[in-house]
């Protein structure tokens, strides 16, 4: 799509080719390839320390890649920072406030600093996101520091929006009021970068996904182009085994034991399975979405496994996209984990 | 209830076990504190003995009896009195009386430090972070963790005053120091830490933050550096205000007087103070829930003033609590020494003439006084600077930069706003320093005649407090993690301007030390070239700095 107009306007709104960033001996981006076309909500989806947080500091300006090219809003990261700032807003993954400062001193500050504060955008998103900004930046929970950083972010007039795992330690309720901001913003010709470690978080509001592992670009496209990712998995457990459920399209890797029966089956899929289902007598149901370490392991190979996840056994136990860490970077978030036993 | 019953033994009455109970888990929390410390701990404890062995190895080595008796003249003046000690026994010196008289009162400040952030640490550090949530959560008393800190404090000063005790015995001094003396020697410095931690035992209560709580602490040891200095400054002139020395945990241990009076009892009062601090510690923790100060928490501001809108109003905003407590500071100080100035010039006519020519002859003495002052209160301010670069980086490795940088804020434009800001305090702090001195010899003098001149001799050497800063922006800015080197110049140009003349280096080693050049006014002329050269220097290495910065990533590991 970028290929259409060379204009100004319609060049992408982020063009990362080749680009490479080594901490020492470790690498941390292996020549990521990434665009992000004006006015979409990208979603930047991968484990934690893939190298999506510093995708988006090298996006800031604050680190230096050591190769390849970036282009952010038609200028260059690192030289034209200040220029650029102007029309962006970044919130992370883990916000840091200055103790003595309130947190309605922050929100106005950040906001001054970028060029200037709606402030009637301010207080509506206050009111919103339920934050008390009189109190001390030192007594916040993590929430709440992360309420502070979004509200700074989205009172802004910018053209785009870097979002680095924004709302990671909000409860439920406030991750619906963030999804309802990311669409007024898009509605608004916004440009969103949203990187999270969750497909289900990211899969409600982009338009496009680009997943990163060990810092490489692995797909990116629609969520339609990447609807082979998104097999859910159902436990059943019936009187007789559904062995016969194997031949249904849609249907893999399907194991049975005893009166529980369990498979993946495509999303496209699932309302005939479903359908099928019901007349077995069910007894107790869970259907699963996939979680990215599933996700991973099935597409891209599973020796990943122990160096980037950590996590435990293959595609199992684990519920939520959290992987141990070896950055020890972030902690993952934990409002999450209620969401797969919601999802169908 | 159950518990009491099933305890072996002499079933205690309930009071007992409920009081045990408060202290369940003391020693697991010791043996990991210790397993924390275990480079920390010897760190401070070799570290204060190596510098005490230093000391004393050093000074009996260099010293002969020619230069002893010159050294006994310089250490019985007031300003030496100030900075050091009450002087006993130097009218009969020896070396080791020199160590025991001027130079422990800085292994006792080593010590104090030593205590509060050991108490800081283990205490209100970690209700902070929420780790001690965590630990509370398991079989643990309310007050186990202070008692640990406590224990963990005494085990720590009774290693310094034993190793202290143990290197003063085996230094190479003539006449060889005797045992008791040297243990003396060692007691009245871990006393002296021992002191200081009931007293971080009460200030760690008081603020939910841990630098509050630190900060309070290291107030009142400062005015007891303070206290003491006036005290022995009046004793050294035989003024009225020799008592002032007893108010002071540091002024006790100077009493003991060791290798002179050798008196133990003075001691008494330290640890006496370090029980009853940690006993009000104890009554305040149990009137208050975890991870909550005595002190309530406000709220405030709903929306930034209207001028919050620069970085170097940022900047400005971030280091004004630092400034306001220091300008305090500043203002106190000068006002007491400057008071100071006239029962000393007093004393001049009683004093030895050999004294009298190092403070600048009988007709300049109050001047020589204040321009020398001048240099004390420079250093102070050299601190001062080092410690807000310091806290730049502190900023840079906790996070709070970067959402700075990620808004339409440069780089040079953030490194020059802070940079800015502290040059300015600086400046500030002196003037008010100045100030200070001008009031107080105004008051104890009754004549202003002196007023511009002292103030004019503080400020200029801003010049050389710029020159650190230049100097610890430019590794900031090129090698951040290595900005703590500065002290090291810090501590050079500190003994230079300090101990220098005392010490008898020669005048070209002298001439290296920043502070050197610019001239003790009113008593020398004011080198305006050199306060041209460090201002121009100072300004270069921001500059160094401001390059580097530009260049490199940010670091927030």
């Amino acid at each position: 799509m970028s290929s259409t107009g060379p204009a100004r306007g319609e060049s992408p709104a982020i063009d990362i080719s080749g680009v490479t960033k080594k901490y020492g001996k470790v690498t941390a981006l292996d020549g990521l390839d990434l665009e992000v076309a004006r006015g979409e909500v990208h979603g930047f989806l991968g484990p934690n320390g893939a190298g999506k947080s510093t995708t988006m500091r090298i996006l800031l300006g604050i680190l230096r890649h050591d190769s390849g090219t970036v282009r952010m809003l038609g200028g260059d990261p690192w030289s034209d920072a200040v220029a650029l700032h102007r029309r962006l807003a970044y919130v992370p993954g883990d916000v840091e406030l200055w103790p003595n400062l309130t947190g309605g001193e922050a929100i106005d500050l950040f906001a001054r600093l970028r060029g200037g504060v709606d402030a009637a955008k301010r207080d509506e998103l206050i009111e919103r996101f339920d934050l008390d900004p009189r109190k001390k930046g030192r007594t916040y929970s993590k929430g709440n520091r992360q309420k502070v950083a979004l509200i700074s972010a989205l009172a802004s007039d910018v053209d785009l929006l870097l979002l680095d795992e924004p709302t990671a330690g909000l409860d439920p309720l406030m991750e619906v009021v963030f999804q309802e901001c990311v669409r007024e913003a898009k509605d608004a010709g916004v440009t969103v970068l949203l990187s999270s470690h969750i497909l289900a978080q990211v899969e409600i509001l982009a338009d496009r996904i680009s997943i990163i592992r060990k810092g490489t670009v692995v797909e990116s496209g629609t969520l339609q182009d990447l609807r082979h990712l998104s097999r859910t998995t159902v436990t059943a457990l019936t009187d007789k085994p559904l062995t016969e459920l194997a031949r249904r399209q849609g249907v893999h890797d399907l194991h049975a034991e005893g009166q529980q029966t369990r498979f993946e089956v495509d999303s496209e899929h699932l309302p005939a399975i479903m359908r099928d289902l019901a007349a077995h007598d069910v007894q107790a149901l869970t259907a699963t979405p996939p979680t990215l370490e599933q996700l991973l392991l099935r597409h891209y190979g599973d020796e990943l496994r122990g160096d980037e996840l950590g996590g435990d056994g293959p595609g199992g136990a684990s519920t939520n996209g959290a992987g141990g860490n070896g950055s020890g970077k972030r902690r993952a978030g934990r409002a999450r984990s209620t969401r797969n036993g919601a999802a169908s | 209830m159950t518990a009491v019953t099933e305890r072996p033994g002499a079933a205690p009455p309930a009071a007992t076990a409920r009081q045990r109970g408060t202290l369940t888990g003391t020693g697991t929390l010791l043996r990991f504190m210790l397993r924390r410390d275990r480079v920390r701990l010897p760190a401070w404890v070799l570290g204060l003995t190596a510098l005490w062995a230093y000391f004393a190895n050093a000074l009996g080595t260099i010293m002969d009896a020619e230069s002893l008796s010159a050294m006994a003249t310089m250490a019985a003046n007031p300003v030496m009195a100030l900075i050091g000690g009450p002087g006993y026994g130097f009218d009969d010196i020896t070396v080791a009386r020199l160590v025991a008289g001027f130079y422990a009162l800085y292994l006792m400040l080593g010590a104090a430090f030593m205590s509060i952030t050991t108490l800081s640490r283990h205490t209100r550090v970690e209700e902070q972070t929420g780790r001690a949530e965590l630990v509370r959560a398991n079989v643990l008393g309310r007050h186990a963790q202070l008692t640990a800190a406590l224990i963990m404090a005494v085990v720590m000063n009774l290693l310094v005053a034993a190793l202290i005790g143990v290197v003063t015995l085996g230094a190479a001094i003539d006449p060889p120091p005797e045992a008791g003396s040297s243990l003396l020697m060692g007691a009245g410095i871990g006393a002296t830490g021992l002191a200081f931690a009931g007293i971080a035992a009460i200030t760690t209560q008081l603020s939910a933050f841990s630098r509050a709580g630190s900060g309070i602490a290291g107030a009142v040891l400062g005015a007891a550096f303070v206290v003491r200095g006036i005290g022995d400054m009046s004793t050294a002139q035989d003024g009225g205000l020799g008592w002032l020395s007893w108010l002071s945990p540091l002024g006790w241990a100077q009493q003991t007087a060791p290798f002179t009076l050798d008196r133990w009892w003075p001691l008494l009062l330290s640890v006496a103070l370090a029980v009853a601090g940690a006993g009000v510690g104890y009554a305040l923790q149990a009137r208050r829930d975890l991870a909550a100060g005595v002190l309530p928490d406000r709220l405030g501001a709903a929306r930034a003033a209207r001028w919050l809108r620069s970085p170097l109003a940022l900047a400005y905003r971030l280091q004004r609590p630092s400034i306001i407590g220091w300008s305090v500071a500043m203002v106190l100080a000068g006002v007491t020494f400057g008071a100071f100035a006239e029962p000393m010039q007093e004393g001049a006519a009683d004093m030895p003439e050999e004294i009298v020519a190092v403070m600048g002859g009988a007709d300049g003495l109050l001047e020589g006084y204040l321009g020398f002052m001048g240099i004390y209160f420079a250093l102070v301010v050299a601190a001062y600077v080092i410690l807000s670069v310091q806290s730049l980086r502190g900023e840079e490795q906790g996070v709070r930069t970067e959402p700075v940088l990620a808004t339409a804020v440069s780089r040079s434009s953030w490194l020059g706003s802070w940079t800015a800001v502290t040059a300015a305090g600086a400046l500030w702090l002196l003037l008010l320093a100045g100030l200070g001195q001008g009031v107080g010899t105004l008051i104890g003098t009754g004549s202003g005649e002196l007023f511009g001149p002292v103030v004019l001799g503080h400020a200029v050497h801003v010049a050389a407090a710029w020159l650190f800063l230049g100097l610890a922006v430019a590794l900031y800015g090129l090698a951040p993690r290595l900005v703590g080197l500065v002290w090291i110049v810090f501590v050079y140009g500190t003994v230079l301007s300090l101990f220098g003349e005392m010490l008898e280096f020669d005048q070209a080693m002298l001439d290296t030390s920043p502070f050197q050049h610019i001239g003790q006014h009113p008593a020398e002329t004011i080198s305006w070239g050199a306060v041209g050269i460090l201002t121009a220097v100072g300004a270069l290495l921001v500059g160094a700095g401001a390059a580097g910065f530009r260049r490199r990533d940010l670091i927030t590991a």
